[in-house]
């Protein structure tokens, strides 16, 4: 190919590549793939060796930030930076936490690793754990992922068993334990913050940052916290090296990831995609299409603007910093189509409600702004009782949630309804003047 | 007080479960067992009781209070009991698009309860939840702890009839995207 003549390789932006391999998800799905017998023989636990008996710490961090990798969860901070952040050892007790609450409305892709590959996961949080010399690690799972939760459960059983989780694991002086805690349904616990707190046996409120959890986390011991499938990149990353990795992706955003997509398309499910994959890609070749007109996409979990399903936006990459450029995120990279003949308005209410119904109630501008007034309004609008100024004053509100709010969730709502206006103010307008919506209600409701 | 002395207490001859909840924790993060010994509970008996409220704060060392505290910020521990069958309809937008509102006002017209109550004969319950991370393969509905994807109408009635004459079937585990099996044969990699 171009390689020859650009003397670089060129990277990896979509799946269509010959030299792109699934790894994170490749054995999702296959029957029996969560026993340890099936694991070990397909190379399971080769990496956790070569990290913990074959490198140093410091080769482990610098591998995994020469990887590029940035965390899964949404944010996308740079998970080897994260762990270089935890203070030389001195004695206290040292955790790793793995954040499987996840709760995005979009995103599945942590329960599906979690059923199916759990062990893959352990083998993450043990490369963590050695990176960031913690003996003990916590995997927050939220509380309604049973199947996840069992799974999880035989899984680390089987692996002490066999000497993956125990004392002087690969015939070395380290030693690592996990311990599963689940959630009982509060979206906010997926907040690293309030997840520490929830584990700590607290209400899951957030707490005030600085102190970061490498400074102050779990029992106010240094922890760092990482995603389900950031654990499950790091098995990869050291298995095939940074190099590999970063082969992958597009300048500010490297590596495979596990997109999701759901909405009326053909194929809805998650696929591993190089990032800088374009939503065209995702949607059509993978996805198999739209199986109805849609109107509008959900970039990475409802937190994320959403953007008009128009060409000038399909073919953006998935990737931080595209979307960034558009006003949005890439979040967890859990893509939604919503389609022409749903309402918009109908739409944005059930974000919303989601928003109102799983804030904590700490602060005010969530507490009035997203769990009171914002749903009122809408189902004011709703119910067709609109008046002029309404609109105006919904707009207003969400403008002072924007950077108010004692944590994240507040924005998270804020954020999609001031892009449904953007790009929908039309409907709004017309369910005002009509009283009844541009797309009246349908049933979606397959036989 | 007099009630809750004749309530058996739910921990009294389950030394060995007690023992491995609360060895999962550092003795100063004692309290972190809250969550999970509030699972046990409502696990057996569909709901956490005033009484058993009382038992954890007194295995942990606390005010019943500080306990109820942490048990009503989380919406999957209940304080009345839920029905035999708890029917947990997943309501966000990916769901919603796949007919999830509609399959609420089905449930709620032939079991002849609203959202959030159980029948009187305690059998089944009906709670609209959010997002329960199976967009892909939605509808989803929990029953108790089992997911049942992609609940087309002929689906929900088969799966109401079965519960009705007292079966809980196998869950319908739906992957789709990468899941599919048949795909995976083209996927390259060089693990084996």
């Amino acid at each position: 190919m171009s390689d020859a003549v650009m003397g670089e390789p060129t990277p990896i932006i979509s799946r269509k590549d010959p030299r792109y391999q699934v790894t994170m998800y490749r054995h999702v799905g296959v029957d029996g793939a969560w026993t340890l017998d099936y694991y070990s023989s397909h190379g399971g636990y080769r990496a956790a060796k070569k990290a913990i008996a074959d490198m140093g710490v410091p080769d482990v961090i610098a591998e995994m930030k020469a990887s590029g990798l940035r965390g899964r969860g949404g944010a996308g901070f740079p998970t080897g930076v994260k762990w270089s952040f935890m203070p030389p050892v001195d004695g206290r007790q040292r955790f790793i936490v793995c954040n499987a609450d996840e709760s995005e409305p979009g995103s599945f892709k942590d329960r599906y690793v979690m059923e199916d590959d759990p062990h893959q996961l352990i083998e993450g949080m043990l490369i963590a754990g050695y990176a960031i010399q913690a003996s003990i690690g916590f995997i927050y799972i939220r509380g309604e992922y049973h199947l996840a939760y069992e799974r999880l459960l035989q899984a680390i059983r089987e692996a002490r068993e066999a000497g993956y989780l125990g004392s002087n694991l690969f015939d070395t002086d380290f030693s690592f334990d996990l311990v599963v805690h689940r959630g009982a349904g509060a979206y906010i616990c997926g907040e690293e913050t309030a997840l520490m707190n929830s584990l700590e046996g607290l209400r899951g409120n957030p707490r005030l940052k600085p102190p970061f959890p490498a400074q102050a986390g779990v029992y106010g011991l240094p922890t760092t916290i990482n995603n389900v499938t950031s654990f499950a990149s790091a098995v990869h990353i050291i298995d095939k090296g940074a190099a590999w990795f970063s082969a992958m992706g597009t300048e500010d955003s490297k590596g495979t990831k596990l997109y999701q997509i759901s909405g009326p398309v053909a194929r809805p499910g998650v696929y591993e995609l190089p990032m800088g994959t374009t939503f065209r890609e995702l949607i059509f070749d993978w996805g198999g299409g739209p199986s109805m007109e849609i109107k509008a996409f959900i970039p990475g979990g409802t937190s994320t603007p959403m953007l008009p399903f128009s060409d000038e936006y399909l073919d953006t990459p998935m990737d931080y910093g595209s979307l960034a450029k558009l006003g949005t995120m890439l979040g967890t990279g859990g893509v939604i189509l919503i389609p022409k003949e749903k309402c918009m308005v109908d739409a944005m209410y059930n974000i919303v409600r989601f928003y109102a119904h799983e804030s904590c109630g700490k602060c005010t501008p969530c507490r009035e702004g997203v769990s009171t007034w914002l749903p009122k309004m809408y189902q004011k609008l709703l119910a067709g009782l609109g008046e002029p100024g309404d609109l105006e004053l919904m707009e207003e509100m969400v403008t002072n949630m924007r950077g108010t709010a004692f944590c994240p969730l507040a924005d998270a709502c804020a954020m999609p309804v001031q892009a449904s206006f953007k790009h929908f103010r039309p409907e709004y307008e017309y369910l005002v003047e009509h009283g009844e919506p541009m797309y009246p209600k349908r049933s979606w409701w397959q036989e | 007080m007099i009630e809750l002395e004749t309530v058996k207490p739910f921990f009294t001859d389950k030394d060995e479960l007690l023992d491995e909840i609360l060895g999962r924790y550092p003795e100063y993060g004692r309290r972190s067992a809250i969550m999970p010994l509030l699972w046990e509970v409502q696990r057996a008996e569909r709901h956490v009781s005033e009484a058993r409220i009382e038992e954890i704060a007194e295995i942990l060392g606390m005010h019943a209070t500080e306990v109820k505290g942490v048990m009503s910020f989380y919406s999957t521990y209940h304080e009345q009991p839920v029905g035999e069958y708890h029917l947990q309809v997943c309501s966000t937008l990916s769901c919603s698009l796949a007919g999830a509102d509609e399959m609420t006002d089905f449930l709620v017209e032939e079991l002849g309860i609203v959202n959030g109550e159980t029948d009187a004969e305690g059998r089944f319950s009906l709670q609209k939840v959010e997002c329960l991370g199976s967009c892909g393969t939605a509808p989803v509905l929990q029953v108790n702890d089992t997911y049942f994807e992609r609940v087309t109408r002929t689906r929900c009635v088969q799966l109401l009839q079965a519960l009705r004459s007292g079966e809980l079937p196998e869950p319908w585990r739906e992957r789709g995207g990468d899941n599919v099996s048949a795909e995976k044969a083209t996927l390259g990699g060089d693990d084996a």
